[in-house]
């Protein structure tokens, strides 16, 4: 279904204004020395962001996957310490399936194939590492092959790790945990997976887009030589290439979204993740050489972003895992459907 | 903190132009020699009147146009599709593919009635192909400082000066020409018109150059005491530097810039076979990944057009992006490809390829335009200059 644009237009300044106002450095530099966000987190769910795309029927407010793409790529570009995107598609896989999502933060756990989890007779059972805000949610949902489930924090083992974002990047253990609620659902963990793909490209959108305005902002104000720096043909040409890769990963990330919305091919994310993760280097290299030491400091909230960038790259899937399926399945297709299938975003047979 | 004005809205082509893409496909599928990826790459782009004549044939030159010049009224998006669909099968499109994408539409723009009448239906039949005349010896990024002139005479203009790096001059028939017609050299953009230039006129010597592949493409084109009549100013006299720009938007903003040498990445998916290893696995999709997203770029900057805007911030970050992709591309492929063959045999042939596509490679970023004169345009566009 898709949405239109004034309840798109109301999501996306929503989440701007209460992200821009409230996601402080301050908060998010706490919550990296461990105070988790409360407030923040009660603002946000008041306004019902989280469960942008969750079915009214459960609670939800009824948008589509690209509402809820729109809402992240806002939190990326204020670096807002929160499982959003997590919650998010939580709630919107849950809600599916027919279950009323838990209120509260939600993580997400996707089973892999190679350490796949179980969900038999309403108990969980397996491991997943790298869980992103698993412990600092009172619920994770899990995706698992044909069913999902929603299981307390309490029923779980959590090795808690911290990942260089500053936020939980936890290790869980399900050992018969009991969910609280469980049901068939149609969305299997290699679709879970490339949503959660496609949130993180939305996210790493917003943070491009950011740093690309922090650093042109910056160089306006830094002067050396008597002049503003931004006057220096070097930084012109520097921002101007940044802006490049930023454009890159703002118009797969959008014609991702928009094509999951519209119930599109697979093709679309796998593309426009590799391309994320794969210009996050180029932008983050480009943005601390403009900036100089300040940069570099802690001080400075350029990190907020180029951090994300350099984690999100690797989350739900790196452009080595993303770029090999869809290498692996153009070169299956051979050479002749090479074109057909660029024009098609599908691999064409 | 105002953000820097970027935009590229998701754009899809509209379902007609879909359908045209299959006309079009099917159509070359029939016309185009079975060739190899080598043998293809040395007609890349090169002209062939008889494969114009073709294309005219089936409507599809100046399909944008009024019907009364012999166009199709079709949407610019129409072309764009052509315009892929050429690229990426190697068609030999280069006879008339500058007066179809910036000569024709700049005449149709700001010519003449006359100048319409007599000069845009026989491009739109495939008959009558352009060169650009821009560059000079001493006029390069910095093309307001040309020195061509033309002096009012009885009845037209008298042209003295010299165009270089002037593709395809020697098998056009004309060439739009920036020129001087008053001030100074230092008056810059003041003063600079555009004349269509009738390249069989008395006064006009075109020499060859040759290019690193041993090409003749490019030429030196000597405008001495060159009588150029009034009906064949374009537009006002004074206003040619307005019209070069809106002609270099065409220029910058077309599928050219990202996809001349696609066949390469069709090639490597040939060579490494239908189950690589996973590095080739990696690095075929990051490409894929990229020229997919450019696309998406280009896209949103045609849908853009279409709409009646004007991006030509958004134009440049796609041609700079696009023209190094495209140089990113054979040296990436010919280090995959020679390590990671299906089949040794058919290693030479792939090289050649890729070979023939580095060789080709330097001038992406300097024609239309060089990275750093894009860069500035961009940093201008960022608010840094
Ligand atoms: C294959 C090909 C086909 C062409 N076909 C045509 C044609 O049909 N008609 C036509 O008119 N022209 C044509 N050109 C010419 C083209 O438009 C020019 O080459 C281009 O504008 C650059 O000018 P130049 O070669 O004189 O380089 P220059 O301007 O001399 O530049 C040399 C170097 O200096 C850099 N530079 C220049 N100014 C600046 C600056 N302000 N800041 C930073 N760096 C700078 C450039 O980026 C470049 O790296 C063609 C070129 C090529 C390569």
């Amino acid at each position: 279904m898709a949405s239109d644009n004034e309840t798109r237009d109301m999501f996306v300044e929503t989440a701007s204004r209460l992200f821009s106002e409230q996601a402080t450095r301050e908060i998010i530099n706490a919550f990296e020395k461990g105070t988790w966000p409360a407030d923040l987190w009660k603002q946000v769910e008041e306004t019902g962001l989280p469960w942008a795309a969750v079915p009214e029927n459960v609670g939800g407010a009824g948008g589509n996957v690209g509402d809820l793409m729109a809402v992240l790529r806002e939190a990326g570009r204020n670096a807002v310490p929160l499982p959003l995107a997590e919650t998010g598609l939580g709630a919107m896989i849950a809600g599916e399936a027919g279950l009323t999502p838990p209120s509260g933060p939600l993580a997400l756990a996707i089973s892999e194939s190679g350490a796949p989890l179980r969900i038999e007779g309403g108990k969980v059972s397996g491991k997943a590492k790298r869980v992103a805000f698993a412990s600092v949610c009172d619920n994770i949902v899990v995706v698992a092959s044909g069913q999902v489930a929603i299981v307390p924090k309490s029923a779980v083992k959590i090795d808690v790790k911290q990942g260089q974002t500053g936020e939980p990047y936890d290790d869980v253990s399900f050992d018969a945990a009991a969910a609280s609620a469980s049901a068939p659902s149609k969305v299997s963990p290699e679709r879970a997976l490339e949503l959660a793909a496609l949130a993180r490209t939305n996210q790493m959108t917003g943070a491009a887009d950011r740093i690309l305005a922090i650093t042109t902002q910056y160089s306006k104000e830094r002067v050396q030589f008597g002049r503003s720096i931004s006057t220096f043909q070097a930084i012109q040409h520097m921002l101007a290439e940044l802006s490049t890769y930023v454009a890159a990963v703002a118009a797969a990330a959008r014609v991702a979204a928009r094509d999951a919305e519209e119930g599109g091919d697979s093709f679309s994310i796998w593309a426009a993740k590799t391309q994320a993760s794969d210009a996050a280097n180029k932008i983050c290299a480009i943005a601390h050489q403009s900036m100089g030491a300040m940069g570099f400091t802690y001080e400075h909230i350029l990190h907020h972003y180029t951090r994300r960038l350099w984690v999100w790259r690797r989350d739900y899937g790196s452009e080595s895992y993303w770029g090999a399926k869809l290498g692996r399945a153009m070169c299956e297709a051979g050479p002749d459907a090479m074109w057909p299938s660029l024009t098609a975003s599908k691999v064409a047979t | 903190m105002t953000m820097p004005k970027l935009d590229f809205p998701p754009f899809r082509l509209p379902p007609d132009a879909e359908e045209l893409r299959t006309e079009v496909r099917a159509f070359l599928k029939e016309i185009l020699p079975n060739l190899s990826a080598g043998e293809r790459f040395k007609s890349w782009n090169s002209r062939s009147p008889e494969f114009s004549k073709a294309m005219g044939d089936k409507g599809w030159i100046g399909i944008t146009w009024p019907k009364k010049y012999g166009g199709a009224e079709k949407s610019f998006l129409h072309r764009y599709v052509i315009t892929e669909e050429l690229l990426a099968n190697g068609a030999p499109a280069g006879s008339h593919w500058v007066a179809d994408r910036q000569s024709g539409p700049n005449i149709l723009r700001y010519g003449s009635e006359e100048m319409k009448d007599t000069i845009l239906p026989r491009i739109v039949k495939g008959e009558c192909f352009f060169a650009i005349g821009m560059s000079e010896p001493d006029s390069g990024s910095d093309l307001a400082s040309v020195r061509t002139r033309a002096d009012k005479v009885e009845g037209g203009w008298r042209v003295n000066g010299t165009k270089i790096w002037t593709s395809g001059a020697h098998r056009s028939h004309y060439a739009i020409t920036l020129l001087r017609t008053s001030g100074q050299r230092e008056d810059r953009h003041r003063g600079l018109s555009q004349l269509v230039i009738d390249l069989k006129s008395p006064g006009i010597t075109i020499r060859p150059i040759i290019n690193l592949n041993g090409k003749h493409d490019w030429n030196e084109v000597v405008f001495r005491d060159c009588f150029v009549p009034d009906s064949m100013m374009l537009g006002e006299e004074g206003d040619g530097w307005l019209q070069v720009t809106g002609e270099l938007a065409y220029e910058r903003s077309g599928p050219e810039r990202i996809l001349t040498n696609i066949h390469v990445l069709k090639e490597l998916i040939r060579i490494v076979g239908r189950q690589p290893g996973h590095q080739a696995q990696v690095t075929i999709g990051k490409l894929a990944a990229r020229v997919w997203s450019l696309r998406q770029m280009s896209l949103s900057v045609a849908g853009m057009l279409q709409a009646g805007k004007s991006p030509a911030v958004e134009s440049s970050v796609t041609k700079d992006l696009g023209t190094h992709f495209q140089q990113d591309l054979p040296e990436i492929a010919r280090v995959l490809g020679e390590s990671e063959a299906a089949d040794e045999n058919d290693i030479q042939e792939f090289l050649d390829v890729c070979q023939m596509a580095t060789l080709a490679a330097p001038a992406y970023s300097i024609q239309g335009g060089t990275t750093q004169v894009l860069r500035g345009i961009i940093a201008r566009g960022l608010g840094l200059r």
